[in-house]
């Protein structure tokens, strides 16, 4: 497992569903402010991840920068109130393994542009709290967290 | 309300142009913060204003450093402008004039929208104002050039490794 850069959680995903830290399945780190708060039992995640240790790209290749600016141009406007919490899923300081976005009722998954990377599957989870959505412009990783977590 | 550079900017309470509450320091995050108070959709000097400045975001993406601008629009007027511009930051809606009347910005010559008289503010972090730009006549906003060099000189300050 990674050591964790402050600002992160680990998180295991096996393919059907999310698991704590420690659970079965592959393991990445997300933003921790979405598993920081109270809890939101029966939300939906959108996991567009897969399972094996071969799904992954640079957080710096620019189809992995273009799906966030799309996050902050129009998938975050459209989920509207829907909208839990959104974090990609990084497996070290650089590199990309996928994103889930949280909501609390079924949304247009199919336009989900974090999808266009790695295909998503929707799980119903208990673990996510809500967290304000990225302010935007910035797209960039702050020390090492998965986007949009951490800070300077 | 004073609101010269040196003094701290008021943590404005506004919904964003989705209709979340947000606070200014929230959206802040940390980072250097260009806050623009605009008349509204409906002014050309508005329209092209903000979109020397979406041009800009591209700059701000990569550069930690926040674009946040401010009008009376409704929240589902902002986020069509905000999409027709391509803006990838965040508009807040003042449509109660909330915070129009405390921080003293009425446009007091448009009596027809009673908008914000276009103001501009490059902010430390911790809402510090670094310099305010009259934007009433349009050559008093801020140029890219201008931004780029504020954001530049906030950094300086605030990020420790900023130069070796």
């Amino acid at each position: 497992m990674t050591e964790l850069p402050i600002g992160a959680a680990h998180l295991s995903y096996d393919g059907r569903a999310l698991h704590g830290a420690t659970g079965p399945g592959r393991c990445f780190m997300i933003d921790a402010r979405c598993l920081r708060g109270v809890a939101l039992p029966g939300a939906y995640a959108h996991v567009c991840a897969l399972p094996g240790e071969s799904a992954v790209l640079e957080f710096d290749q620019p189809e992995v920068q273009q799906v966030r600016r799309d996050a902050l141009a129009w998938w975050i406007p459209l989920l509207g109130d829907a909208l839990v919490c959104i974090t990609t899923l990084a497996i070290d300081e650089s590199r990309y393994g996928g994103a889930i976005t949280v909501t609390r009722e079924p949304v247009a998954w199919s336009e989900d542009p974090f999808a266009r990377i790695f295909p998503g599957t929707v799980v119903r989870t208990d673990a996510f709290c809500e967290v304000a959505p990225p302010a935007g412009p910035v797209v960039e990783r702050y020390a090492g967290v998965a986007w949009p977590g951490g800070r300077f | 309300m004073k609101l010269d550079p040196g003094e701290r900017f008021p943590d404005l309470d506004l919904p964003d142009h989705t209709g979340r509450p947000r606070r200014l320091s929230e959206l802040a995050g940390g980072d250097p913060v260009a806050l623009l108070f605009s008349r509204g959709w409906w002014c050309p000097k508005e329209q092209r204003h903000l979109r020397e400045v979406t041009r800009l975001q591209d700059e701000f993406e990569v550069a930690y450093a926040r674009i946040v601008v401010v009008s009376i629009d409704a929240p589902q007027v902002q986020s069509a402008f905000r999409a027709g511009l391509g803006a990838r930051f965040t508009f807040l809606s003042d449509g109660d004039r909330r915070w129009l009347a405390r921080l003293d910005l009425l446009e007091d010559t448009d009596m027809l929208h009673r908008p914000y008289r276009p103001t501009a503010f490059t902010l430390h972090p911790d809402l510090t104002i670094h310099a305010v730009y009259d934007g009433y006549w349009y050559w008093g906003r801020p140029t890219p050039e201008d931004l780029r060099r504020d954001m530049r000189a906030i950094s300086r300050t605030v990020r420790k490794d900023f130069e070796r």
